[in-house]
């Protein structure tokens, strides 16, 4: 789907500590209310994980080779994690409860599979990967409503739902691969990501990326040949969406995470990465390997004291470098 | 509300037989019933005759209705007292003529319903409707067999429900949600899980718009079923023969206004354009003058 302009974010999953700063900062400004209180539209996943919902990635959704809507299983509930909370008041203060607990009995969440990953010691493996909407240029959300209630913005490509216009059929949150899209069941309508558009048209970054500590967010136009999406993504070719192959072209990006190498049977090292490059792959597709060699290769520029454009971006030394809003 | 004893006690005399005669014999009364004629057939089935094998067992007073058929509003007395507005098993409701059509899957238009409909091989499914009104408000009262009663709109859970829809001009509007913006049909959506009655209007199908008046009232009952498994819906929905000046309001008071039902059901994930319809109208004879009358026999 055609913009005039198309905002986009880059992550670089290296710097990703998964403090979740990202996820708090959305879920104050836009989710802790309303019926959103299960929705994450920012969560940070421990991968290789289940995610959020629990197993998305195996959900289906998105397009198939033909640029068919490919049907989804619908999320449950429980699938999301049901969100609880604690009686402090009877707990803590009236003594009324002797025990601190929640009022559901927790089975899944957002980060419910935190720091676990994959693989035995000392070849254990994980990294974090924040996930929001993907703002795609095909979305399958958009796509499949049959109410056009979804919509891309000419000026921004930020895609949004008419609330006027939904009427609850949730085919937008089956056909979203990522998820992305959530029923409020208090208002019957689904909400999403709205990639904070009205900070955004005051010239602020999303709330994820301003309260990021790791600074690992880029934001701004893909057609600003100076600004870093365009260097990330199109002059150095690092930046990768997030499951390609699901057809719905991501405008999040991420660059991969780089690992130590893996260690043999007597403690050497070995010519392998400790996460497997097969796996990075099935994240971000085939073009990981080159993408990584790239990153080893300007970090050792920059290492013996050459000039490295992209790893000068990729430090991110200004907020007003890291996002370029007009 | 003043209720003849007569009529009451010869419906009740008159279940037994229709029940025990059942799937014996089929006929079908083509034109609603008099008050008359209504004492002549509860005489003819409580000799164990016309009993229809597929029909509310406890009513023969049931039409079958194809589209195009013209049904007649019948007529309620002004001074009517009922338990509530839309009291959906108030007992004037044995006194209205009952109508049964068949709702058919809706041919899918969108791409999203069309990735469902392939589960969607259901044939059709019986719908009874009886219309009323009194001089200031028309009544629509719908049932339906359903066996499961689903009124939650969760985020994989999805409600029951019934609509009628009216075109706004005549019978050449397309019965698939109007043709464009000039020849649109009000639609009352009823919705289980708020229990309450949306009046809409659209005008082709995508076009669904929630309409500033809503002013279509409405109440249901969900009877399970102890033996079979197999409840019904019983949903009455009204609004005010006079509404206001709002174009998108149907006029119920002409003959004929074009009608057509669809029905959703939540336990097979149905929404949207994935129902049951009537193809084509059921033509509604609503000038009044000429209604059945109900309660005066």
């Amino acid at each position: 789907m055609a913009v005039k302009r198309q905002l986009s974010m880059v992550l670089d999953l290296n710097k990703c500590i998964g403090c979740q700063t990202c996820t708090a900062a959305c879920k104050l400004m836009w989710t802790n209310r309303n019926g959103r209180e299960y929705m994450y539209w920012n969560n940070v996943e421990t991968q290789p994980g289940l995610g959020y919902p629990r197993d998305y990635q195996n959900m289906g959704g998105g397009f198939d080779e033909e640029g068919a809507l490919r049907l989804s299983r619908q999320p449950s509930q429980e699938d999301y994690g049901i969100p609880w909370e604690y009686n402090y008041s009877e707990a803590l203060m009236t003594g009324t409860d002797p025990w601190l607990r929640p009022n559901v009995k927790p089975t899944w969440g957002a980060n419910w599979d935190e720091d676990e990953g994959e693989g035995d010691y000392p070849n254990s493996y994980y990294f974090y990967l924040p996930r929001l909407c993907n703002h795609c240029a095909n979305p399958g959300c958009l796509a499949a409503c049959s109410r056009n209630a979804i919509y891309k913005r000419q000026e921004d490509g930020i895609v949004l739902v008419d609330q006027e216009r939904c009427r609850g059929y949730r085919y937008c949150v089956n056909a979203c691969p990522y998820k992305k899209v959530y029923f409020n069941e208090q208002i019957s309508k689904s909400e999403k990501c709205i990639f904070c558009y009205p900070r955004i048209e005051k010239g602020l970054p999303t709330a994820c990326a301003q309260q990021c500590v790791g600074r690992i967010r880029w934001i701004g136009y893909r057609d600003d040949e100076d600004g870093p999406i365009h260097k990330l993504v199109d002059k150095h070719q690092v930046a990768l969406p997030l499951h390609p192959e699901w057809g719905t072209e991501p405008n999040v990006f991420y660059i991969p995470p780089m690992s130590p190498p893996k260690f043999g049977e007597n403690g050497e090292q070995l010519d392998e990465s400790r996460i497997p490059l097969d796996y990075l792959e099935s994240l971000f597709g085939p073009r990981v390997g080159e993408v990584l060699d790239t990153l080893a290769a300007e970090r050792q520029a920059k290492a013996d004291g050459q000039d490295s454009e992209l790893m000068d971006t990729l430090i991110g030394f200004k907020h007003a470098e890291m996002f370029k809003l007009s | 509300m003043k209720l003849p004893l007569k009529n009451r006690s010869l419906k009740q005399s008159a279940s037994p037989s229709t029940k025990s005669s059942k799937g014996t014999s089929t006929k079908r009364h083509h034109h609603p019933l008099r008050p008359a004629a209504l004492a002549g057939l509860a005489l003819v089935v409580a000799a164990g005759g016309a009993a229809d094998a597929d029909q509310d067992a406890g009513n023969p007073n049931v039409t079958a209705v194809e589209p195009g058929d013209t049904v007649a509003v019948t007529r309620m007395p002004d001074n009517i007292y009922l338990r509530s507005q839309n009291d959906p098993d108030d007992l004037i409701w044995d006194r209205v003529p009952t109508y049964r059509t068949t709702l058919l899957p809706a041919p899918p238009v969108h791409r999203s319903v069309k990735l469902r409909f392939a589960d969607e091989i259901e044939a059709g499914k019986p719908l009874y409707f009886q219309v009323a009104r009194t001089d200031e408000r028309f009544y629509i009262r719908l049932r339906w067999k359903d066996a499961s009663e689903d009124r939650a709109t969760t985020v994989d859970d999805f409600r029951d429900g019934v609509a009628v829809q009216y075109a706004i001009n005549g019978v050449d509007t397309s019965y698939m949600m109007g043709s464009g913006p000039d020849n649109p049909v009000n639609i009352w959506y009823w919705r289980s899980d708020r229990e309450a009655v949306e009046n809409l209007a659209a005008g082709g199908y995508g076009s669904t718009t929630r309409l500033p008046e809503q002013n279509i009232a409405g109440d249901s009952a969900y009877v399970p079923d102890e033996y079979s498994d197999d409840g019904e819906w019983h949903v009455v929905m009204s609004r005010p023969i006079e509404a206001g000046d709002s174009e998108h309001a149907a006029n119920l008071e002409r003959n004929p206004v074009p009608m057509g039902f669809a029905l959703w059901q939540g336990n097979d994930n149905q929404r949207d354009g994935d129902k049951r319809v009537t193809h084509t109208w059921i033509r509604l004879d609503a000038a009044g003058s000429d209604g059945e009358t109900a309660a005066d026999g």
